[in-house]
C-alpha cells in the first residue's frame, strides 16, 4: 500500500467524486455502493452507482449511518454475484462486513472495499435540524458541514457542533481495520490522503505523497475516546450490582425489535423471538400470571436482551446502531459496548479487525482439552 | 446415603438439567439401572447435544425461577457430533461472563462433561449441585413482577448524558 495525495480543487467532496467516478470510468469497478445527499441535502443515504454522473451528490464520509452498511454489502453479495463492486464503508461498517463475511452471510469475491476514516457521525435527526439551522446558502452544505468537522476535531479539539452518537464518542477504530482503498481525513487539510495499492495509484494517475501526520491525528482523537470509554465501563460497572438494576436500564423497553432490526450481526432471516414460541396460546399468559400474581406484558423483556447479548457480544463491533434505533432512547450501546468487551477479553478475540482470525465459537481447537 | 436424602421442610431447589443423549442421559439411565439413589430435584430434559443448548433456554429457565441448570454433555473430544460439546464450553462460558456482567448469580449454571458410563458421576454431580445450590437459597428471579415495579426506569450513564439527553 502507498499514500497517494488529492488535492481539492476547489470543494473536497467535488473532487473526492471525481476520484470515485474514476473508479467507475476506469473499470475498477462496475459498480459503486456509496452514500449520498438526499432530501436538500438533511440526510444521507446509501447508493448503488452504475453511471458515474450520478455521483454529484455523493459523501464517502457521510456525517450520519441511517443503517450499518454491512448488512447491504451482505445482501448484495452473499449469492456471490459475478460482478467488481465497490463499496464505501466506514470503519465500523467493514468491522461487521468482515464478522458477516465470517458468518457465511457475505463475500468478498470481486469486492472492493473502500474504507473512509471516520470524525464520527450523528443521530439522523440532529444532523438534519442542524442542516435546517444553518445560515446564508443552502448549498454546499455536506462540504460546509465536513470541513467545519475536520477543522474543529483535527486541530482545535474542540467538541463538535452537535453531539455525535454515543457510540462514535468512544468508538476505537476510527481507520478501517482492512480495506483496499482507503479514503483519509486526517492528515492533510487542503485535500484528501488516499491508501492503496501502487499499480491502482498509477491506474488512476496519482501522485504519490508520505503524510506523517496521519498517525498523530489519529493518536489524538483515540486518546480522547479512550478516556470517555473508561469513564463509562466504570460507571456501568459500578452501577450493574444485581438484576434489578439491569432491569432499570430496560424498564421502559416494549420489545419492539427495532435494535434487532438494526444490528449488521443479528443476521438469522426469523428470528425466534418473533416465531410461535413466543405467540404461545392465551391459557400459558393465565397460568404464569397465576404462578407470579402479576406478569409484566409483553413478557419476557429480560431474556430478550440476555439473549441478544450472547448471540451478539463476541461479534459486536460497537456501531450502536442498536441505540439509534431504539424508540425509548436506552443505553443499548453502552451496555452492548461494556458486556462486549468483557466477553471479547475473556476470548481473546477482536471481531472484526482480520479475516483469519476465526469467530471462538465456531472455531474448534482440540488442544482446548 | 440414603439419610442425607429424606425430605426435609428447608428450601428444595428446582433444577432444569439438560442432558446430552449419548453420554449423560445415558449416565443418567446407569444410575437408575444401578439403582443409584440421588436427590429427586432435577427437571430432566434429553438433548441431542449440549452443543444444541442455546443460552435462551438457560436464560428462560433462571428468569422462570428455576434455582439452577445443568448443561451436561460428553467428555470433550468424545463428542458424537465431532465438536458440539467445544460449542457448548464456548456458549457457556460467554453466558457465564454476561450473567455475571449483569448481577445474575453464575454459579447457577453447571456445565459438566459426563460419560454414559459414569452412573455414579452423575450421581455425585446431581447430589453436588443440589447441596449448593440448597445453600444458595431461592433465586432471586423468581419474583419478576417485584422487580419492576420497583425500577427506577430509564437508567442512562452520567459520562454520555450530557450532549444527547439535551437534545433527545
Amino acid at each position: 500500500m502507498v499514500d497517494a495525495y488529492l488535492k481539492a480543487d476547489g470543494e473536497i467532496l467535488k473532487t473526492l467524486r471525481r476520484f470515485l467516478g474514476n473508479l467507475l470510468r476506469k473499470g475498477i469497478v462496475d459498480y459503486l455502493l456509496v452514500p449520498q445527499e438526499i432530501s436538500h441535502s438533511r440526510t444521507l443515504t446509501q447508493t448503488l452507482v452504475k453511471d458515474p454522473a450520478h455521483l454529484e451528490n455523493a459523501n464517502p464520509f457521510s456525517p450520519v449511518m441511517p443503517i450499518n452498511s454491512a448488512a447491504i454489502v451482505s445482501s448484495l453479495t452473499s449469492d456471490k454475484p459475478k460482478k467488481k463492486l465497490g463499496v464505501v464503508l466506514k470503519p465500523c461498517e467493514i468491522r461487521a462486513l468482515v464478522e458477516l463475511i465470517k458468518l457465511g452471510q457475505a463475500s468478498l469475491d470481486n469486492l472492493v472495499i473502500i474504507g473512509t476514516d471516520c470524525l464520527g457521525t450523528f443521530e439522523v435527526e440532529d444532523y438534519a435540524r442542524y442542516i435546517d439551522d444553518m445560515e446564508h446558502t443552502k448549498e454546499k452544505m455536506g462540504e460546509r458541514f465536513l470541513i467545519e468537522c475536520r477543522q474543529s476535531i483535527v486541530h482545535s479539539d474542540t467538541d463538535y457542533p452537535i453531539p455525535l452518537r454515543p457510540a462514535c464518542r468512544i468508538c476505537q477504530t476510527i481507520t478501517p481495520p482492512l480495506a483496499h482503498i482507503i479514503l483519509s481525513q486526517f492528515g492533510s487539510d487542503d485535500g484528501v490522503i488516499i491508501r492503496l495499492e501502487n499499480n491502482l495509484a498509477e491506474k488512476l494517475n496519482l501522485e504519490i505523497r508520505e503524510s506523517p501526520n496521519h498517525e498523530k491525528q489519529v493518536a489524538q482523537i483515540l486518546n480522547r475516546h479512550t478516556a470517555l470509554r473508561e469513564k463509562v465501563f466504570t460507571e456501568v460497572r459500578e452501577k450493574m450490582e444485581t438484576v434489578n438494576d439491569f432491569a432499570d436500564v430496560l424498564a421502559t423497553c416494549t420489545r419492539c425489535y427495532a435494535c434487532q432490526s438494526a444490528c449488521p450481526i443479528c443476521y438469522c432471516r426469523i428470528c425466534f423471538f418473533r416465531t410461535e414460541t413466543f405467540e404461545p396460546e392465551s391459557e400459558r399468559y393465565f397460568r404464569w400470571a397465576e404462578k407470579e400474581d402479576a406478569l409484566r406484558m409483553p413478557t419476557e423483556i429480560l431474556l430478550y436482551h440476555l439473549t441478544r447479548l450472547n448471540h451478539i457480544s463476541a461479534s459486536c463491533v460497537g456501531c450502536g446502531m442498536c441505540e439509534s434505533a431504539c424508540s425509548r432512547h436506552l443505553p443499548l450501546t453502552t451496555i452492548f459496548t461494556t458486556v462486549a468487551h468483557d466477553v471479547q477479553k475473556d476470548l481473546q478475540y477482536q471481531p472484526g479487525m482480520s479475516l483469519e482470525d476465526e469467530i471462538p465459537i465456531s472455531a474448534f481447537k482440540e488442544p482446548e482439552r | 446415603m440414603p439419610s442425607q436424602l429424606k425430605k426435609t421442610t428447608e428450601f428444595e431447589p428446582k433444577i432444569v438439567a439438560f442432558l446430552c443423549n449419548w453420554c449423560a442421559y445415558g449416565g443418567a439411565d446407569l444410575a437408575g439401572t444401578s439403582r443409584l439413589h440421588y436427590p429427586p430435584n432435577i427437571r430432566a430434559i434429553r438433548i441431542m447435544c449440549s452443543g444444541s443448548v442455546d443460552p435462551a433456554y438457560v436464560l428462560k429457565a433462571l428468569l422462570d425461577g428455576a434455582d439452577g441448570v445443568l448443561i451436561a454433555g460428553c467428555h470433550l473430544g468424545n463428542c458424537h457430533y465431532h465438536n458440539g460439546n467445544y460449542r457448548a464450553k464456548h456458549r457457556i462460558e460467554i453466558l457465564k461472563t454476561i450473567l455475571q456482567k449483569v448481577g445474575i448469580d453464575k454459579d447457577r449454571v453447571w456445565l459438566r462433561w459426563i460419560d454414559a458410563s459414569e452412573g455414579t458421576l452423575f450421581r455425585d454431580t446431581v447430589y453436588q449441585m443440589v447441596c449448593e445450590i440448597r445453600s444458595k437459597g431461592p433465586n432471586p428471579l423468581r419474583e419478576s413482577w417485584k422487580m419492576w415495579q420497583n425500577t427506577i426506569g430509564g437508567w442512562t450513564p452520567q459520562a454520555l448524558r450530557l450532549s444527547t439527553g439535551e437534545l433527545k
